[in-house]
């Protein structure tokens, strides 16, 4: 467990630093509590992920993380800095990636385009500069050409030409990874990444997603309703349930919890 | 929990509300307030005047409201906002003015009713020309549904925001063949006079009979949303298309609905302008549309109750303007009052549905 | 890779050397166009910038007339007689007739279209920042109401506490020409821009439009054009990638705003008297529909569409006007004779308005994106083009 008082960039017992730190994390709408008072944390180079039955609160919480939700109370701390009223635009900037569970690409352009969009805040060119053609600009374009290109062979898809909402579905899923990947985020956010997907890309995501951390030293974020995904790539566990954190750890020790068992069997679903 | 205690709360909220408030909207009270003080001192002055002119206000607040009716029903069951409404509005005008005259496709049916004929023909003249420009208009309202917007249900709001000012345009163009580029004159049917003994404060028959007209009108409208099965329908389109859908509503005939009763409305309105002003014109549905536009925005867009408060408050803004700061001044007072509203309380005074985007920000 | 090279540059370097040719061609053939030509070409400036806005980033700005009416009196408070309480000269080709100092402000034309495009800029930034973050068809409505409460403010400023701003409806008059100084006497035309000789104005129309394509394009093609369509689509994701959702949307709003100035400024020099009821709302809409007839987002399209509307407008409506004439004349109905078509030029306006979003909505040469976006029928989006996701 961590120390419910940790600093700004606390240390957990192995000595890691954390990326992403929750301190009290409420969210009411209206009289209802959907996010009650959770401590959470995320180490750096670790896969993290929250768990739990249907309406048990990790979308609100989700949401929180990346901006989309102000908490009622509580405080999210990033690489050391307060986020809790940032916008989501100015989280990204601080190394925030995300990806969304009903994939949400620009449809209508290139998947390059989509990569280098994602791209937007690491770029520099000025509007002055795009006009007039300055070498560096143009520099820099064709740098960040190369790069989508590069990053989009790291997810396993060629820069084809077509529409981003042409491609195939799992094409989809990895073209948003991508995408979030070229904003050279500290900490990505995988929305039900494997939603909707066959056995065999499912394999591949999860593949994928073990990448990330050995080859790009992220942190992910994972919500995932496929257990055998959550048991196989994560480093920890988080489950929630009625807004509650009811259990972390390993995943071993999270799937021999008793309260972690109960409530899912209190539920219809079982994942 | 004591009342003393429920005091200290409730003062406590509003002192946190003012700590939280942005400097904008402390400044639009700021305005509002002494707007107001303004206005009380010319109360003070001269309250025969300023009496009078609050009235003129809500006769002319209850013309514009009868329109914002019509946005604000539109707005609500399909999220358009209806730009050729402010033109079915003069095109009512017009058909009341030809039934008026006598005349109908160019045949004279019977003399053109003036100052002059008798009281019954007068009040005959007057309701068969409500009548028919409310049928006419509330037909016409349907069939523009039918004809450009239905086809646009799944397009992206802005097309169909762009249809709707192309049927504006040609509506505008209709009147313009009709009556052409100058300002027709109405007969003068309804007598000028004041009710009220002595003229310190004016409350003539004119304002009577508008206000005669359109609150049977409110009534009936809100009997039909509340009582019968087509307004239930109404309401549960607004709420929710497909789950309405679901429960067997046939949600285009609910729709068409919504629109004939805004072409109702806007029908009655026109007519009723043209007897109160004396003259109409074919532009005319431009600006009384965008002040009516305003009005349902103030009320809070989509919300009934709003549209009329609203109205009558743009009807008294305008008033006061017209009075206080200068005729020409009023139209840019009422602009300014939409762009306020919407910058600063874009879900209006009584709020429905938020105009922000991302439904999170939208919550003040 | 030779056809593409070809389309890419032969067309357009044909297109400008004819553009350049032009006047030849008018003096020439005695066609007596300038004058409608250079007023086109004001207005495929005008959509051009407005395209920036709709076509880019997807607001719909239904006040545009607005920038137009500023930069127009820019010009008239920056280079004409008007302000005669001082007298100030900058660099200015006009000349008092008596040779001593004229009254008024009298500053470079070439200075005045750059302040108005900065003015203008500014404006649109002030107009942009509170209400930006509105809903799309919200702030389509605010954007009408700015277009509405300008020139009635133009209209009323003409005793503004005792301060005449902009004369009224009487408007601002005798607005200096553009010159170059420094030029040989056989260029005298070029000294001082005349109203018999138009080929300056039209060569600096041309090239102020040229200026605009170049800009348009290298936006679209930029680090700024592809935020804009990111927003566009989907705002919230766009967010996610950090992009900021209200700074792009004012950069739009800003660019376009600098384009519509600038052709304000350049029409207020060459019509010489403006008034307010020059910039109504009518204006915004024909702009609009040129932005939409084009297609929305493609740069050839939108000055296909301006050119074709104002041909509408200066040729074929006065073609139509006699042919009614004539058949009146012919049967003997005074209702033909007498008929005024060029008035009801506003009907066909509503009516491409109306057919184009029903049949068309991409417009004449359609952006390829654009079109994609507006034939997905998934639920209505917000932004002209995007889809709404739950």
């Amino acid at each position: 467990m961590p120390e419910p008082n940790g600093g700004a960039r606390a240390a957990n017992g192995a000595g890691v630093t954390n990326i992403l730190e929750a301190r009290g994390i409420t969210k009411t709408f209206g009289g209802l509590v959907a996010v009650n008072s959770v401590d959470f944390d995320i180490p750096e180079r670790a896969i993290v992920s929250l768990i739990g039955p249907n309406g048990a609160g990790k979308t609100t919480f989700f949401n929180m993380v990346s901006g989309l939700y102000i908490p009622t109370s509580g405080r999210f701390v990033l690489t050391g800095r307060d986020i809790t009223r940032m916008k989501p635009h100015e989280r990204a900037q601080m190394g925030l990636g995300r990806t969304f569970q009903n994939i949400r690409l620009f449809g209508t352009m290139s998947a390059v385009d989509n990569v280098l969009a994602g791209m937007h805040v690491r770029l520099k060119g000025s509007i002055l500069g795009s006009i007039l053609g300055t070498p560096g600009v143009s520099r820099e374009e064709k740098e960040a050409r190369e790069r989508a290109h590069a990053l989009l062979g790291f997810v396993g898809l060629r820069g084809r030409q077509t529409f981003a909402k042409n491609l195939p579905y799992g094409d989809q899923r990895r073209l948003e990874i991508a995408r979030a990947l070229a904003s050279d985020p500290k900490l990505l956010l995988l929305d039900e990444p494997t939603a909707g997907m066959n056995p065999q890309e499912t394999a591949r995501l999860t593949e994928l997603i073990g990448r990330l951390r050995e080859e790009r030293g992220l942190s992910v974020l994972l919500i995932e309703h496929e257990m055998r995904v959550v048991m196989s790539i994560s480093d920890r566990v988080t489950v929630l349930d009625h807004g509650e954190k009811i259990s972390e750890g390993t995943p071993t020790e999270v799937r021999q919890d008793e309260r972690v068992i109960e409530a899912y069997l209190g539920t219809a679903r079982t994942g | 929990m004591t009342t003393g205690d429920a005091t200290k709360t409730l003062s406590g909220a509003l002192l946190e509300g003012l700590r939280h408030s942005s400097w904008q909207s402390r400044l639009a009270v700021a305005v509002v307030a002494l707007m107001l003080a303004l206005l009380l001192v010319q109360a003070v002055q001269d309250p025969g005047q300023f009496t009078s002119q609050l009235l003129i206000g809500l006769t002319n607040g209850a013309i514009i409201a009868l329109i914002a009716l019509g946005y604000t029903l539109v707005y609500g069951i399909i999220e358009l906002i209806n730009f050729a409404h402010g033109d079915n509005f003069m095109i009512g005008s017009f058909v009341g003015l030809t039934v008026l005259s006598g005349t109908l496709f160019g045949l004279g049916l019977f003399a053109p009713i003036s100052g002059d004929s008798g009281t019954i023909i007068k009040v005959a003249g007057v309701l068969i020309a409500l009548v028919v420009a409310m049928a006419a208009c509330g037909l016409l309202n349907v069939g523009i549904e039918r004809i450009a917007y239905k086809p646009l249900r799944n397009s992206p709001r802005l097309a169909v925001l762009i249809t709707a000012i192309g049927m504006s345009f040609i509506l505008q163009n209709v009147g313009l063949v009709w009556k052409g580029p100058a300002q027709v004159p109405f007969p003068d049917l309804i007598s000028s006079a004041n009710i009220l003994p002595g003229d310190a404060i004016v409350f003539r028959w004119k304002d009577l009979f508008v206000l005669a007209v359109t609150i049977p009108l409110l009534v009936g409208l809100s009997y039909f949303i509340k009582n019968t099965k087509q307004g239930k329908a109404m309401r549960a389109v607004a709420q929710d298309k497909e789950a309405a859908a679901m429960v067997g509503i046939n949600v285009n005939r609910t729709i068409s609905v919504t629109f004939l009763l805004g072409g109702i409305l806007a029908g009655a309105s026109g007519v009723m302008y043209g007897l109160f002003n004396g003259i109409t014109v074919f532009n005319v549905g431009f600006t009384q549309g965008l002040y009516a536009f305003t009005a349902a925005v103030l009320g809070g867009i989509g919300n009934l109750s709003g549209a009329v408060v609203g109205g009558l408050l743009i009807g008294i803004i305008g008033s006061m303007a017209d009075q206080y700061v200068g005729v020409r001044w009023t139209s840019i007072v009422i602009f300014a009052v939409l762009v306020l509203v919407l910058v600063f309380r874009p879900t209006g005074l009584l709020g429905d549905r938020s105009a922000t985007q991302g439904g999170g920000s939208g919550r003040a | 890779m030779r056809g593409v090279a070809l389309k890419r540059f032969a067309l357009p370097a044909v297109l400008i050397t004819l553009a350049f040719l032009f006047p030849l061609l008018d003096d020439g053939l005695g066609l007596g166009l300038m004058f409608p030509i250079i007023v086109i070409a004001v207005y495929v400036m005008l959509a051009l910038g407005l395209n920036i806005v709709i076509g880019f980033a997807g607001l719909l700005d239904l006040g545009f007339v607005a920038f137009y009416a500023l930069g127009a009196y820019v010009m008239g408070w920056l280079a004409s007689s008007h302000f005669n309480q001082v007298s100030f000269s900058f660099l200015s080709t006009a000349q008092s007739l008596s040779g001593g100092a004229r009254p008024g402000i009298h500053i470079s034309f070439w200075i005045v279209l750059l302040v108005a495009g900065a003015f203008t800029a500014l404006c649109g930034v002030l107009i942009g920042a509170p209400t930006l973050r509105l809903r799309g068809d919200y702030l389509a409505i605010v954007t009408l109401g700015f277009g509405e409460i300008i020139p009635r403010f133009f209209q009323n400023g003409d005793n503004l506490g005792g301060f005449n701003l902009t004369n009224g409806t009487v408007g601002i008059k005798s607005i200096d020409s553009p010159g170059i100084p420094f030029l040989p006497e056989s260029l005298s035309s070029w000294q001082r821009f005349g109203t018999l000789d138009l080929n300056p104005w039209y060569y600096t129309i041309l090239v102020l439009v040229l200026i605009t394509i170049f800009v348009n394009i290298r936006l679209r093609d930029s680090r700024l054009g592809r935020a804009w369509v990111s927003v566009r689509e989907d705002e919230t994701a766009a967010a996610a990638m950090g992009i900021n959702p209200v700074t792009t949307k004012l950069w739009a709003y800003a660019l376009g705003a600098v384009f519509g100035g600038i052709a304000g400024a350049f029409y207020g020099a060459f019509i010489k008297s403006i008034f307010p009821t020059s910039f109504s709302f009518n204006i915004s809409i024909l702009i609009l529909c040129m932005v939409i007839l084009g297609g929305m987002g493609n740069i050839y399209g939108v000055i296909l569409g301006a050119i074709a509307l104002q041909g509408i407008n200066f040729y074929l409506l006065p073609q139509i006007n006699g042919w009614v004439h004539a058949i009146g004349d012919a049967l003997g109905s005074p209702l033909l004779s007498g008929a005024d078509i060029p008035k009801y030029n506003f009907f066909i306006f509503g009516i491409i308005l109306v057919l184009m979003m029903l049949l068309r909505p991409e417009g004449i040469i359609p952006n390829r994106q654009r079109q994609e976006e507006l034939h997905d029928d998934s639920t209505g989006g917000d932004a002209l083009g995007g889809t709404a996701r739950a």
